[in-house]
């Protein structure tokens, strides 16, 4: 009898496991942006080769499968030729793929090819870069990126370690980005005149290339005595650069920037040979590609729209406080990847591989 | 062909007139690198000072090393498009096929060098024995090479292996080891082109191909092997850049194409082909890393930084062009 009591517990508790495990898979299955229409959908890269577009790619395709009402993901780079994104958005409306996720790596150029998409009936959603012209008439919807959020992200911290003020030099990628100027006001609202920014106005030019970034960072060092910190719109572009600051007898300072593994392996490695070397990342933003797949998926299948319009980057790494992570280092793994993206570290590593 | 042939006859004349025991490009390119470094001293110490010197050094020998490359090229009269591709397969065989397994640098070092070969052969087949442009020839070249990239990468950069950061990266007595490398090349280029019979003929083929050809010089396989040093140079380059940078992009070469072209004419080599100077070529890469490193210091915004550039570049063409016109002057003269 006892047996028989624990075999129709044993059971009802696989029952109810199952059951519950049903419910979990079926919410899983269906997000509440998944609506019921079958559609099938395309991400289009105005330029897809760095590890960054891999992993937002893998990223992309893992949101979009996660409607079960999508019957088809496709894709294709734009290989940073305009003439091939544009004609890329052409061809893969004319495929009959109804629903586009689009990064218009080529800002206005892509406008026209986006509307013409548009007016012929599909959703088309461009996301991150700009196209110019407005939703509903140029396009289903733009998802942005808040990068004053960053800014202000990266300007509260500095004020904790460094409530006195003092030193900051800005370095960003090529020469009047977007990105850097909507950082740097955001930076700039946060910050007072106790904060001196030492580099030219607006940014440090370095196209975020390491060699260039190298260059830069000598110039600087050399120049000036007192960097208290430093704030970078892509961290892995300095872990070449970093080491300059042995080299001239000097610690590492604090440095507020975006994360990557291989930035957080550096921090990991030489934080004890370097006093002042704090770190403080946001997420790189990999993420930005969901809420756009799920703005595009929505549309298309007839789901409810996300709440969110734009995407605000979370704060993933404080050396100081450990929150809301400490400094991540996976040595196992490739250099290349952002752990602070939801796509595993270990299928990261698959999408970084993939030639 | 009447340019090459003044260019032939301007070097002796100038010899005769003013007896100097140094080329007169090389003195061109050493006094304006004195007036740089004075003026950095005037306007931009800390672009002199050690940390920066030691920080920037390796850019210029990577510019140094690329230069003598093209330096080879342009004295066949020739142009080598092809250096951006060249470099960047060198900088990802190193980093993608050792995976950051120092065992696996070796036979990496090997393949990239053996690709290289591969380049400068098909290079120099297309120019010399089929006579393609020589633009049009390395532009192909380059487009293929940038397949090989994106093949072995897949335009993803990988870190670099401890050992080859190391050897490129670090300092013996105080000074970069590419310095050491850039010194090798300029010594092994200028003994091949100044001390050996191959060097000699190699540059009166440039000078003038119709009279070496007449005279029975292998003018083809000449021009042909410019093409394959020009690649193993850049191979060089392209190792070394992989060491000095942690984790180089995929297409690293692209920046170092336009110095490349500047050292060379910076260093007083006629793009219509001939005589060729290593020295200045090298003392040339110090002055436009120092002009660049200065354009930072002083902290001027990027659109200026570029056109300094430019300027300087103008400016050294012009101080050759204007010479060579005083030349033909006198040229006359006694006639």
């Amino acid at each position: 009898m006892k047996f028989l009591d624990k075999q129709n517990l044993a059971l009802t508790a696989v029952a109810t496991a199952i059951a519950l495990g049903c419910c979990n898979f079926a919410q899983a299955e269906t997000p509440s942006w998944c609506g019921p229409k079958k559609a099938s959908i395309a991400l289009l890269d105005g330029y897809g080769g760095n590890s960054w577009r891999q992993v937002t790619t893998a990223s992309g395709k893992e949101e979009a499968l996660k409607c079960p009402s999508i019957t088809k993901y496709e894709y294709a780079d734009g290989q940073g030729d305009t003439q091939k994104s544009i004609s890329d958005v052409k061809a893969m409306a004319a495929k009959g793929v109804d629903a586009l996720v689009v990064f218009p790596d080529a800002g206005q150029a892509m406008l026209p090819a986006i509307t013409s998409v548009f007016k012929s009936g599909k959703v088309i959603v461009p996301y991150r870069v700009e196209a110019g012209g407005q939703a509903g008439t140029n396009y289903t919807k733009f998802v942005g990126t808040d990068f004053k959020n960053d800014g202000q992200n990266w300007g509260n911290w500095i004020k904790s370690v460094l409530p006195q003020g003092g030193n900051i030099l800005f370095v960003s990628g090529p020469a009047g980005n977007s990105q850097g100027l909507d950082e740097l006001v955001g930076l700039k609202s946060v910050l007072g005149p106790e904060y001196k920014f030492i580099n030219p106005e607006p940014f440090d030019v370095t196209n975020w290339d390491p060699a260039l970034t190298q260059k830069v960072l000598t110039a600087e060092i050399a120049k000036n005595s007192k960097i208290d910190v430093i704030v970078s719109d892509f961290g892995p572009s300095l872990v070449g650069a970093l080491p300059l600051f042995k080299q001239s007898g000097r610690s590492i300072p604090a440095l507020a920037t975006s994360d990557g593994n291989s930035l957080g392996c550096l921090w990991t490695d030489v934080h004890q040979d370097n006093p002042d070397f704090k770190l403080f990342t946001v997420s790189t933003e990999n993420d930005n590609v969901r809420l756009a797949v799920q703005w595009a998926v929505a549309a298309v299948t007839g789901g409810t729209p996300p709440t969110e319009e734009t995407f605000k980057g979370p704060v993933f790494e404080n050396s100081v406080t450990g929150a809301p992570h400490p400094v991540q280092c996976r040595k196992d793994l490739p250099g290349q990847i952002y752990l602070s993206a939801e796509l595993s570290p270990e299928e990261q590593t698959k999408a970084v591989s993939t030639k | 062909m009447n340019a090459t042939s003044n260019q032939m006859s301007a070097g002796p004349l100038a010899g005769q007139t003013f007896h100097l025991p140094v080329s007169r490009e090389f003195v061109t390119v050493v006094i304006s690198t004195i007036a740089l470094i004075g003026v950095c001293l005037l306007f931009a110490p800390s672009s002199l000072s050690y940390g920066a010197l030691e920080g920037s050094l390796p850019f210029a020998a990577l510019i140094a090393i690329v230069g003598l490359g093209q330096l080879l090229v342009v004295q066949q009269g020739g142009f080598d498009l092809s250096l951006a591709g060249g470099v960047s397969l060198a900088v990802v065989i190193s980093t993608h096929y050792p995976q950051g397994n120092n065992a696996l640098l070796f036979p990496a070092v090997l393949m990239a060098i053996a690709c290289a070969i591969m380049a400068g052969l098909a290079n120099g087949i297309l120019v010399s024995l089929f006579r393609l442009n020589a633009i049009v020839a390395t532009i192909g070249v380059n487009a293929l090479l940038y397949g090989a990239v994106f093949a072995v990468s897949g335009g993803v950069p990988k870190t670099t292996t401890t050992l080859l950061a190391a050897i490129a990266g670090n300092r013996t007595l105080g000074i970069p080891n590419s310095l050491y490398f850039a010194l090798a090349a300029l010594l092994v280029v200028s003994f091949f082109l100044k001390k050996s019979a191959a060097g000699r003929r190699f540059e009166a083929i440039g000078a003038n191909p119709l009279a070496a050809r007449a005279v029975g010089l292998r003018v083809q396989l000449h021009q042909l092997l410019a093409y394959v040093f020009a690649q193993l140079l850049y191979c060089l380059a392209g190792l070394l850049l992989a060491g000095i940078t942690r984790e180089p992009t995929a297409f690293q070469g692209d920046s170092l194409l336009l110095p490349s072209v500047a050292v060379v004419v910076l260093g007083g080599t006629s793009l219509l082909g001939g005589r060729g100077f290593p020295i200045s070529t090298v003392i040339a890469s110090f002055f436009l890393n120092q002009l660049s490193q200065f354009a930072l210091a002083v902290g001027v915004p990027y659109s200026a930084q570029t056109i300094i550039q430019a300027l300087a570049l103008g400016f050294g063409i012009g101080v050759y062009s204007v010479r060579w016109t005083i030349n033909m002057t006198r040229q006359t003269e006694p006639v």
